[in-house]
């Protein structure tokens, strides 16, 4: 990876807006070729999680509003994924079977920042490898 | 009457936009001696997925129906790991031993 490089995309805030914004991704770092399958996966699989927060929780039934992702692979390889909705941040213990997805989130991605100032606004930072040779290796 | 092992077989993506699916197709009738979740052919899976799994091993186990979950993907592998539900379900890499261990679960 020698530049820098970003995605951005915007979807209504529904449940069946995520599986495309993830497939989104998944072509961005395939064509940014410097990500290895497990590396890949680990990626969609936070992306995914926040994305299904947001088109899940953030709306409580009103289908108008937005959820945005921006990703960006950065020179100092990271990958820095964005993902905004205008709802209210529901922040779950993880029990009864709810409340998992920050903490798979969190698991994964190198550093979180959750914002909920205006809308929730939830940042992933990932190190991902140098060059192709990397993932080659 | 002699009680037979069910499959529930889903695949793809496990996901927030199947979630209604997902439940629906989650249901123990407990007429089972076992059930066996084959999730061979799914290539991803997020916390929807693993919430409506513990929901379904609970009402499982009310009924003391054992349950087996087949999982192919490394993914799907890794995201149970991540919530911290190594433990909570029996995982296997095939089918033959997941029924081998509900054959044995039902003579215990």
């Amino acid at each position: 990876m020698t530049g820098y490089s970003e995605l951005r995309i915007n979807c209504l805030a529904r449940r069946d807006a995520a599986r495309p914004m993830r497939h989104a991704v998944a072509a961005f770092l395939i064509a940014a070729g410097c990500v290895d399958q497990e590396t890949s996966d680990d990626i969609l699989t936070a992306v995914g999680e926040a994305l299904a927060n947001a088109v899940e929780h953030a709306y409580d039934g009103v289908e108008e509003n937005e959820v945005e992702l921006f990703a960006r692979l950065e020179h100092d390889h990271t990958l820095a994924v964005d993902v905004f909705d205008r709802g209210t941040f529901i922040q779950r213990a993880p029990r009864a079977g709810r409340g998992f997805g920050m903490r798979i989130v969190e698991a994964i991605a190198q550093a979180v920042t959750i914002n909920v100032d205006d809308g929730t606004h939830i940042r992933m930072i990932f190190n991902v490898p140098h060059n192709r040779e990397d993932v080659a290796s | 009457m002699n009680k037979s092992i069910a499959v529930i077989r889903l695949t793809g993506e496990l996901e927030i936009g199947r979630k209604d699916e997902i439940a629906a197709a989650l249901v123990v009738a407990g007429s089972e001696s076992g059930i066996l979740l084959d999730f061979s052919d799914v290539n991803y899976a997020d916390s929807t997925s693993l919430a409506e799994l513990l929901r379904f091993r609970d009402e499982a186990a009310k009924q003391n129906v054992p349950v087996a979950i087949v999982i192919g993907s490394k993914q799907f592998a890794r995201l149970i790991q991540y919530a911290g539900l190594s433990h909570a379900f029996r995982i296997f890499d095939n089918r033959a031993e997941a029924l081998m261990d509900l054959s044995q679960a039902g003579t215990e």
